[in-house]
C-alpha cells in the first residue's frame, strides 16, 4: 500500500488538494497521512522557556487543530479513511521533510492554486522542501477528476526512470493513459503528430510500459509553445512530468510545467 | 430576466439573434428585439426612392421567425394565444366545458426606434428594465457596428444593466470571469452559469491576490463559487492574478477565451478598468465580452 502525506493548511489549496488525494484513494491503493504545521512567528523562535513555551506550543497547536479538523470533517463523507493530522510545530518545510524522512513515505502532495505568474510555481520548485525531497510530489493545482492521465517525456534514459516511478505510484489502477512529447516552438502554430509519426523516445516508453502491462491509448507529438502546450493538457487529470532540481526559469519545460492548469505528478530526475 | 437584443441589419446581428435565442431557452427569459434605425414618421411609407417600404421593419420580422425557429411549437414560451374549449374543475367534483384562451408564457417583443442608437437603446433598456444588453459587431476591425463610431462601447461604458457584446462566430472554449471577489451576488454567478451552459464550454474563475496571497474572505468565496460550479458538473478551473498584471491577463485571456468582467458599483474591477479600458478590452478582444452589473 503507497504510504501517502498531504499536507495541509487551512486554506483552499489545501481543500483543494485533500479532495484531490481522497479521489486518488478510490483507484490507487493508498493510505492518506496528514500533517500540518504551526510556524511559530516570523523570526521563527517560540517566546519563553519551560511552563511558558510549553503552554503557548499547546494553545497554537489547538487553534490550528480546530481549523485542520473542520477541513478534514468536510471530506470524510467522501473520504472516511482519513485521520487525524499530525500536527507540529516549527518551520513548515524542515518539519515536513523529518516527516517524510522519519515515516518514508512515498508521495508527497500539497495544493497550490494555479498562478498566472510563473513566479510562485519557480520558488515552489526550489524551495528548500522540494530540493530535499525524497520522494515524487503531487502539486494539485486545481480539482478535476482523474479519469485520464498524461506522461510527458523528453528522453529515453529520463523516460525510464519517470516510467518506474509512475508504474509504482499506479500499480493495479486502472487509467487512461496518452503518452506526450513536447515540440517547443513559437506561438501560433499549434500541431500535432499522432502515433504513425511518433519519435524514437516515445514508441522506446511506449514499449517499456507495454512489457508492464500499461497499453497507452494514445501517443502524439506536440508542436507550440508552453502557454498553448500547457492549454492542451488542461484535459488531463494529472500530467506526470520529469523535473530536475536545477530548471532555469527561462527553461521552456519549467515555463510549460507552469502554464499546466491540472494537478503535476513530479518526478525528480 | 429580461433581455434586450440590439440589431441591425448586418450579419452580426443575425448570429446574436439564434445565440439569444439558446439562451433565452435556457433561461425562459422575457426578449425584446430592438432595431435601430433613421428618424422617420411612418413606418408604411416608402424610405428611399425605389418604394421599398422600411428595410428594417422586414429585417426584423426576419429575426423574430428566426428566433422562433429555435423552440418546438408546442413548448416555446412564447407562443402566442391559442383558445379552445376545455373542461375546467369549477367546483369539486364539478367540470364545465369553458372556452379558455392560453396566452404566451413569455414575452417576446420586436420593436423599432429612430434616432441616435446610443440613446434609443439605454432608453429601451431603462423603459423595459432590462438584466442584460446584448448586440453584436463586426468581426473584422475592433468591433464596429455599421455607420456608427464605437456603438458597442457606448452602450458597454453606459448601460445600467449588463452587457454581452457576441463576437461573430467565434467558438468560444473558455469563460474567464473576474467576479468581485469580496461582494459576489448569485445574479452574477447565475449569469456566469447560463453562459458556460450557452456555449458548452468550461470556466476559468479569476482570484486576485494581493502579492501572492488572497484575502482570506476572498478565498472562501472562491470556494463557495467553485464548489457551486462543481455541483452543476461545470468543468472550473481556478487561477490566481496579481492586481498589478491584471491588466496584462486580461489582454492575453482575451485573445482566446470569452472575457466575463463584474463591473458594479462597488466592484475593484469598476475602479481598475476605467472607460477607456473597457473599449481596448472590446476592440481587441477576440472572443465575446461579458460585462457584468
Amino acid at each position: 500500500m503507497l504510504r501517502t502525506l498531504v499536507y495541509l493548511d487551512a486554506d483552499l489549496a489545501s481543500s483543494i488538494a485533500l479532495r484531490y488525494a481522497c479521489q486518488l484513494t478510490q483507484v490507487i491503493d493508498m493510505k492518506l497521512h496528514t500533517v500540518h504545521v504551526e510556524e511559530p512567528d516570523n523570526d521563527g523562535y517560540a517566546p519563553g522557556t519551560g511552563w511558558v513555551r510549553r503552554t503557548w506550543e499547546n494553545t497554537m497547536l489547538k487553534t490550528g487543530e480546530l481549523e485542520i479538523a473542520q477541513l478534514i470533517n468536510a471530506e470524510k463523507s467522501s473520504c472516511p479513511k482519513l485521520g487525524a493530522p499530525k500536527m507540529l510545530i516549527g518551520d513548515r518545510e524542515k518539519e515536513i521533510l523529518r516527516e517524510i524522512q522519519r515515516e518514508s513515505y512515498d508521495l508527497f502532495i500539497e495544493g497550490s492554486l494555479h498562478s498566472f505568474s510563473a513566479k510562485k510555481f519557480y520558488d515552489k520548485i526550489h524551495s528548500r522542501l522540494y530540493r530535499l525531497i525524497s520522494c515524487p510530489v503531487i502539486v494539485v493545482k486545481n480539482l478535476v477528476n482523474i479519469d485520464k492521465i498524461a506522461l510527458i517525456v523528453r528522453d529515453e534514459i529520463e523516460s525510464k526512470k519517470l516510467v518506474s516511478i509512475f508504474l509504482k505510484i499506479f500499480k493495479g489502477a486502472k487509467f487512461k493513459l496518452d503518452l506526450i512529447y513536447c515540440e517547443f516552438q513559437e506561438p501560433g502554430k499549434l500541431a500535432f503528430k499522432g502515433k504513425k509519426e511518433a519519435n524514437g523516445t516515445l514508441n522506446a516508453v511506449e514499449e517499456f510500459l507495454m512489457e508492464k502491462q500499461w497499453h497507452p491509448e494514445d501517443c502524439r507529438t506536440i508542436q507550440g509553445s508552453p502557454e498553448e502546450i500547457g492549454d492542451v493538457l488542461r484535459d488531463y487529470g494529472l500530467v506526470v512530468s520529469p523535473l530536475h532540481h536545477s530548471i532555469s526559469k527561462k527553461s521552456y519545460w519549467f515555463q510549460l510545467l507552469s502554464h499546466i492548469p491540472s494537478p503535476i505528478l513530479i518526478c525528480w530526475q | 430576466m429580461r433581455i434586450l437584443v440590439a440589431v441591425d441589419q448586418h450579419p452580426y446581428s443575425a448570429h446574436v439573434v439564434k445565440d439569444v435565442a439558446k439562451l433565452a431557452g435556457n433561461t425562459w427569459a422575457d426578449v425584446t428585439l430592438l432595431g435601430i434605425g433613421p428618424k422617420m414618421t411612418n413606418i408604411d411609407s416608402p424610405s428611399n426612392k425605389s418604394g421599398e417600404k422600411n428595410p428594417l421593419s422586414k429585417t426584423l420580422q426576419n429575426y423574430r421567425r428566426s428566433f422562433l425557429k429555435h423552440f418546438e411549437k408546442e413548448e416555446s414560451p412564447y407562443e402566442k394565444r391559442t383558445c379552445k374549449h376545455e373542461f375546467i374543475e369549477v367546483k369539486r367534483g364539478i367540470w364545465e366545458e369553458l372556452y379558455v384562451c392560453r396566452g404566451a408564457r413569455k414575452d417576446l417583443k420586436i420593436v423599432l426606434r429612430s434616432g441616435n442608437p446610443v440613446k434609443e437603446i439605454l432608453a429601451q433598456s431603462h423603459e423595459d428594465d432590462s438584466d442584460l444588453i446584448v448586440m453584436g459587431c463586426d468581426k473584422d476591425g475592433d468591433c464596429q457596428w455599421k455607420g456608427t463610431v464605437n456603438l458597442p462601447q457606448k452602450i458597454a461604458n453606459n448601460a445600467a444593466c449588463s452587457v454581452l457584446i457576441i463576437k461573430e462566430e467565434k467558438k468560444i472554449r473558455k469563460i474567464a470571469c473576474c467576479l468581485d471577489q469580496e461582494n459576489i451576488s448569485q445574479k452574477s454567478i447565475e449569469m456566469i452559469n447560463q453562459m458556460v451552459t450557452l456555449y458548452q464550454t468550461e470556466l476559468e474563475i479569476v482570484g486576485l491576490t494581493d502579492g501572492s496571497t488572497l484575502k482570506p474572505l476572498v478565498e472562501k468565496n472562491l470556494d463557495a463559487i467553485l464548489k457551486y460550479y462543481k455541483a452543476r458538473q461545470i468543468k472550473s478551473w481556478i487561477k490566481l492574478v496579481d492586481t498589478t498584471s491584471l491588466e496584462l491577463f486580461i489582454s492575453q485571456e482575451a485573445r482566446r477565451s470569452m472575457m466575463a468582467l463584474w463591473m458594479g458599483g462597488q466592484s475593484i474591477l469598476t475602479k481598475m478598468f476605467p472607460r477607456g479600458k473597457v473599449d481596448k478590452l472590446i476592440q481587441g478582444s477576440k472572443s465575446s465580452v461579458l460585462l457584468l452589473r
